[in-house]
């Protein structure tokens, strides 16, 4: 007599792959998520809208030292209309990682001397809200200038696909 | 028999979450690359140079608009498209055609902002003078 366990013969077992690969999808987004977090130089902002801009495409990660002169904060809402319609006072500068008073210049420049001695070759990009006014953004040049670097690459918003980029000096 | 839906939701929303994470927003960020003044140890220097520069002054109007001038030209560009335009005018390159103006493609080209006028206008008028296709552009300290 077979027996009642035995009925149907010896079952096949099936691996359920659904937590599986549930599991795999939320390490995949838990790593990207890390790993944008750990390259997450930039403040956010809104960096100028030029008419028919002329920039090129920037550097990697690797390949440049990012000056950022951060706005106050604000909510992605108020915003939404005319972004120039915003408080032109820098919040604080941030050279790399590094993060300084608005007004340390001093630290600004000492911190880009230290960096283009580690990275000779890198660009130095200056990111900077379109609504900062002219007589906040032009003494942090001034401070890029006494560090002895004499190029520096002013970040803008990209033109739509296909447009031509123009790079000057020599 | 029902098929077992909230393994096949898990997944989905996994994947959802997925693009939403990986999608960018905002649109991409580029470079201008701008040559800074060198030499002593002032900020930037009063240019002592033999050939005339042509300075654009942008003042503040309103809370966030500007006014684009050329000093010594009385014509006010309304927009920088046409601060381009007139540029260009100005410009004096016989390779390219352009006979009329009397600054040469590498003759200085200042940028004076007053101190009030938004980042965004001073960028745009250095875009609109390399469109121009001068070679020497600088920006001037601020002035009250």
């Amino acid at each position: 007599m077979p027996s009642q366990i035995f009925h149907r013969g010896p079952t096949t077992p099936q691996m359920n792959i659904t937590p599986l690969i549930d599991v795999v999808f939320l390490l995949i987004i838990f790593f990207m998520l890390v790993n944008n977090i750990i390259s997450e130089q930039s403040v956010q902002m809104i960096v100028p809208q030029l008419d028919e801009p002329t920039t090129r495409e920037l550097l990697d990660d690797s390949g440049r030292i990012i000056v950022n002169i951060a706005p106050a904060e604000y909510a992605h809402s108020e915003r939404q209309g005319n972004p120039l319609l915003f408080d032109g006072e820098a919040r604080f500068i941030r050279v790399g990682l590094q993060t300084f008073a608005a007004d340390d210049l001093d630290g600004v420049t000492a911190a880009l001397v230290e960096a283009k001695e580690a990275f000779p070759d890198a660009e130095v990009v200056l990111r900077s809200d379109g609504a900062l006014y002219y007589g906040v953004v032009q003494p942090v040049m001034g401070a890029i200038t006494r560090a002895g670097i004499d190029t520096i690459n002013l970040v803008a918003f990209m033109p739509e696909r296909g447009a031509a980029t123009i790079q000057i000096g020599e | 028999m029902q098929p077992n839906l909230s393994a096949m939701i898990d997944v989905i929303f996994l994947l959802l979450i997925y693009f939403v994470t990986t999608a960018n927003f905002t649109p991409d960020e580029g470079a201008l690359t701008v040559k800074l003044p060198q030499g002593t140890g002032k900020t930037t220097q009063d240019l002592t140079l033999p050939q005339r520069p042509l300075n654009i002054v942008l003042s503040p109007a309103g809370e966030v608009e500007c006014r684009i001038r050329i000093e010594g030209y009385p014509q006010a560009p309304a927009g920088f498209a046409e601060l381009a335009t007139l540029l260009v005018q100005l410009q004096y390159d016989p390779e390219r055609g352009r006979s009329s103006g009397a600054f040469k493609p590498d003759s200085p080209v200042v940028i004076r902002p007053k101190a009030g006028v938004r980042w965004q206008h001073v960028a745009n008028a250095f875009n609109a003078a390399v469109r121009a296709r001068y070679t020497n552009i600088n920006f001037a300290q601020v002035s009250k």
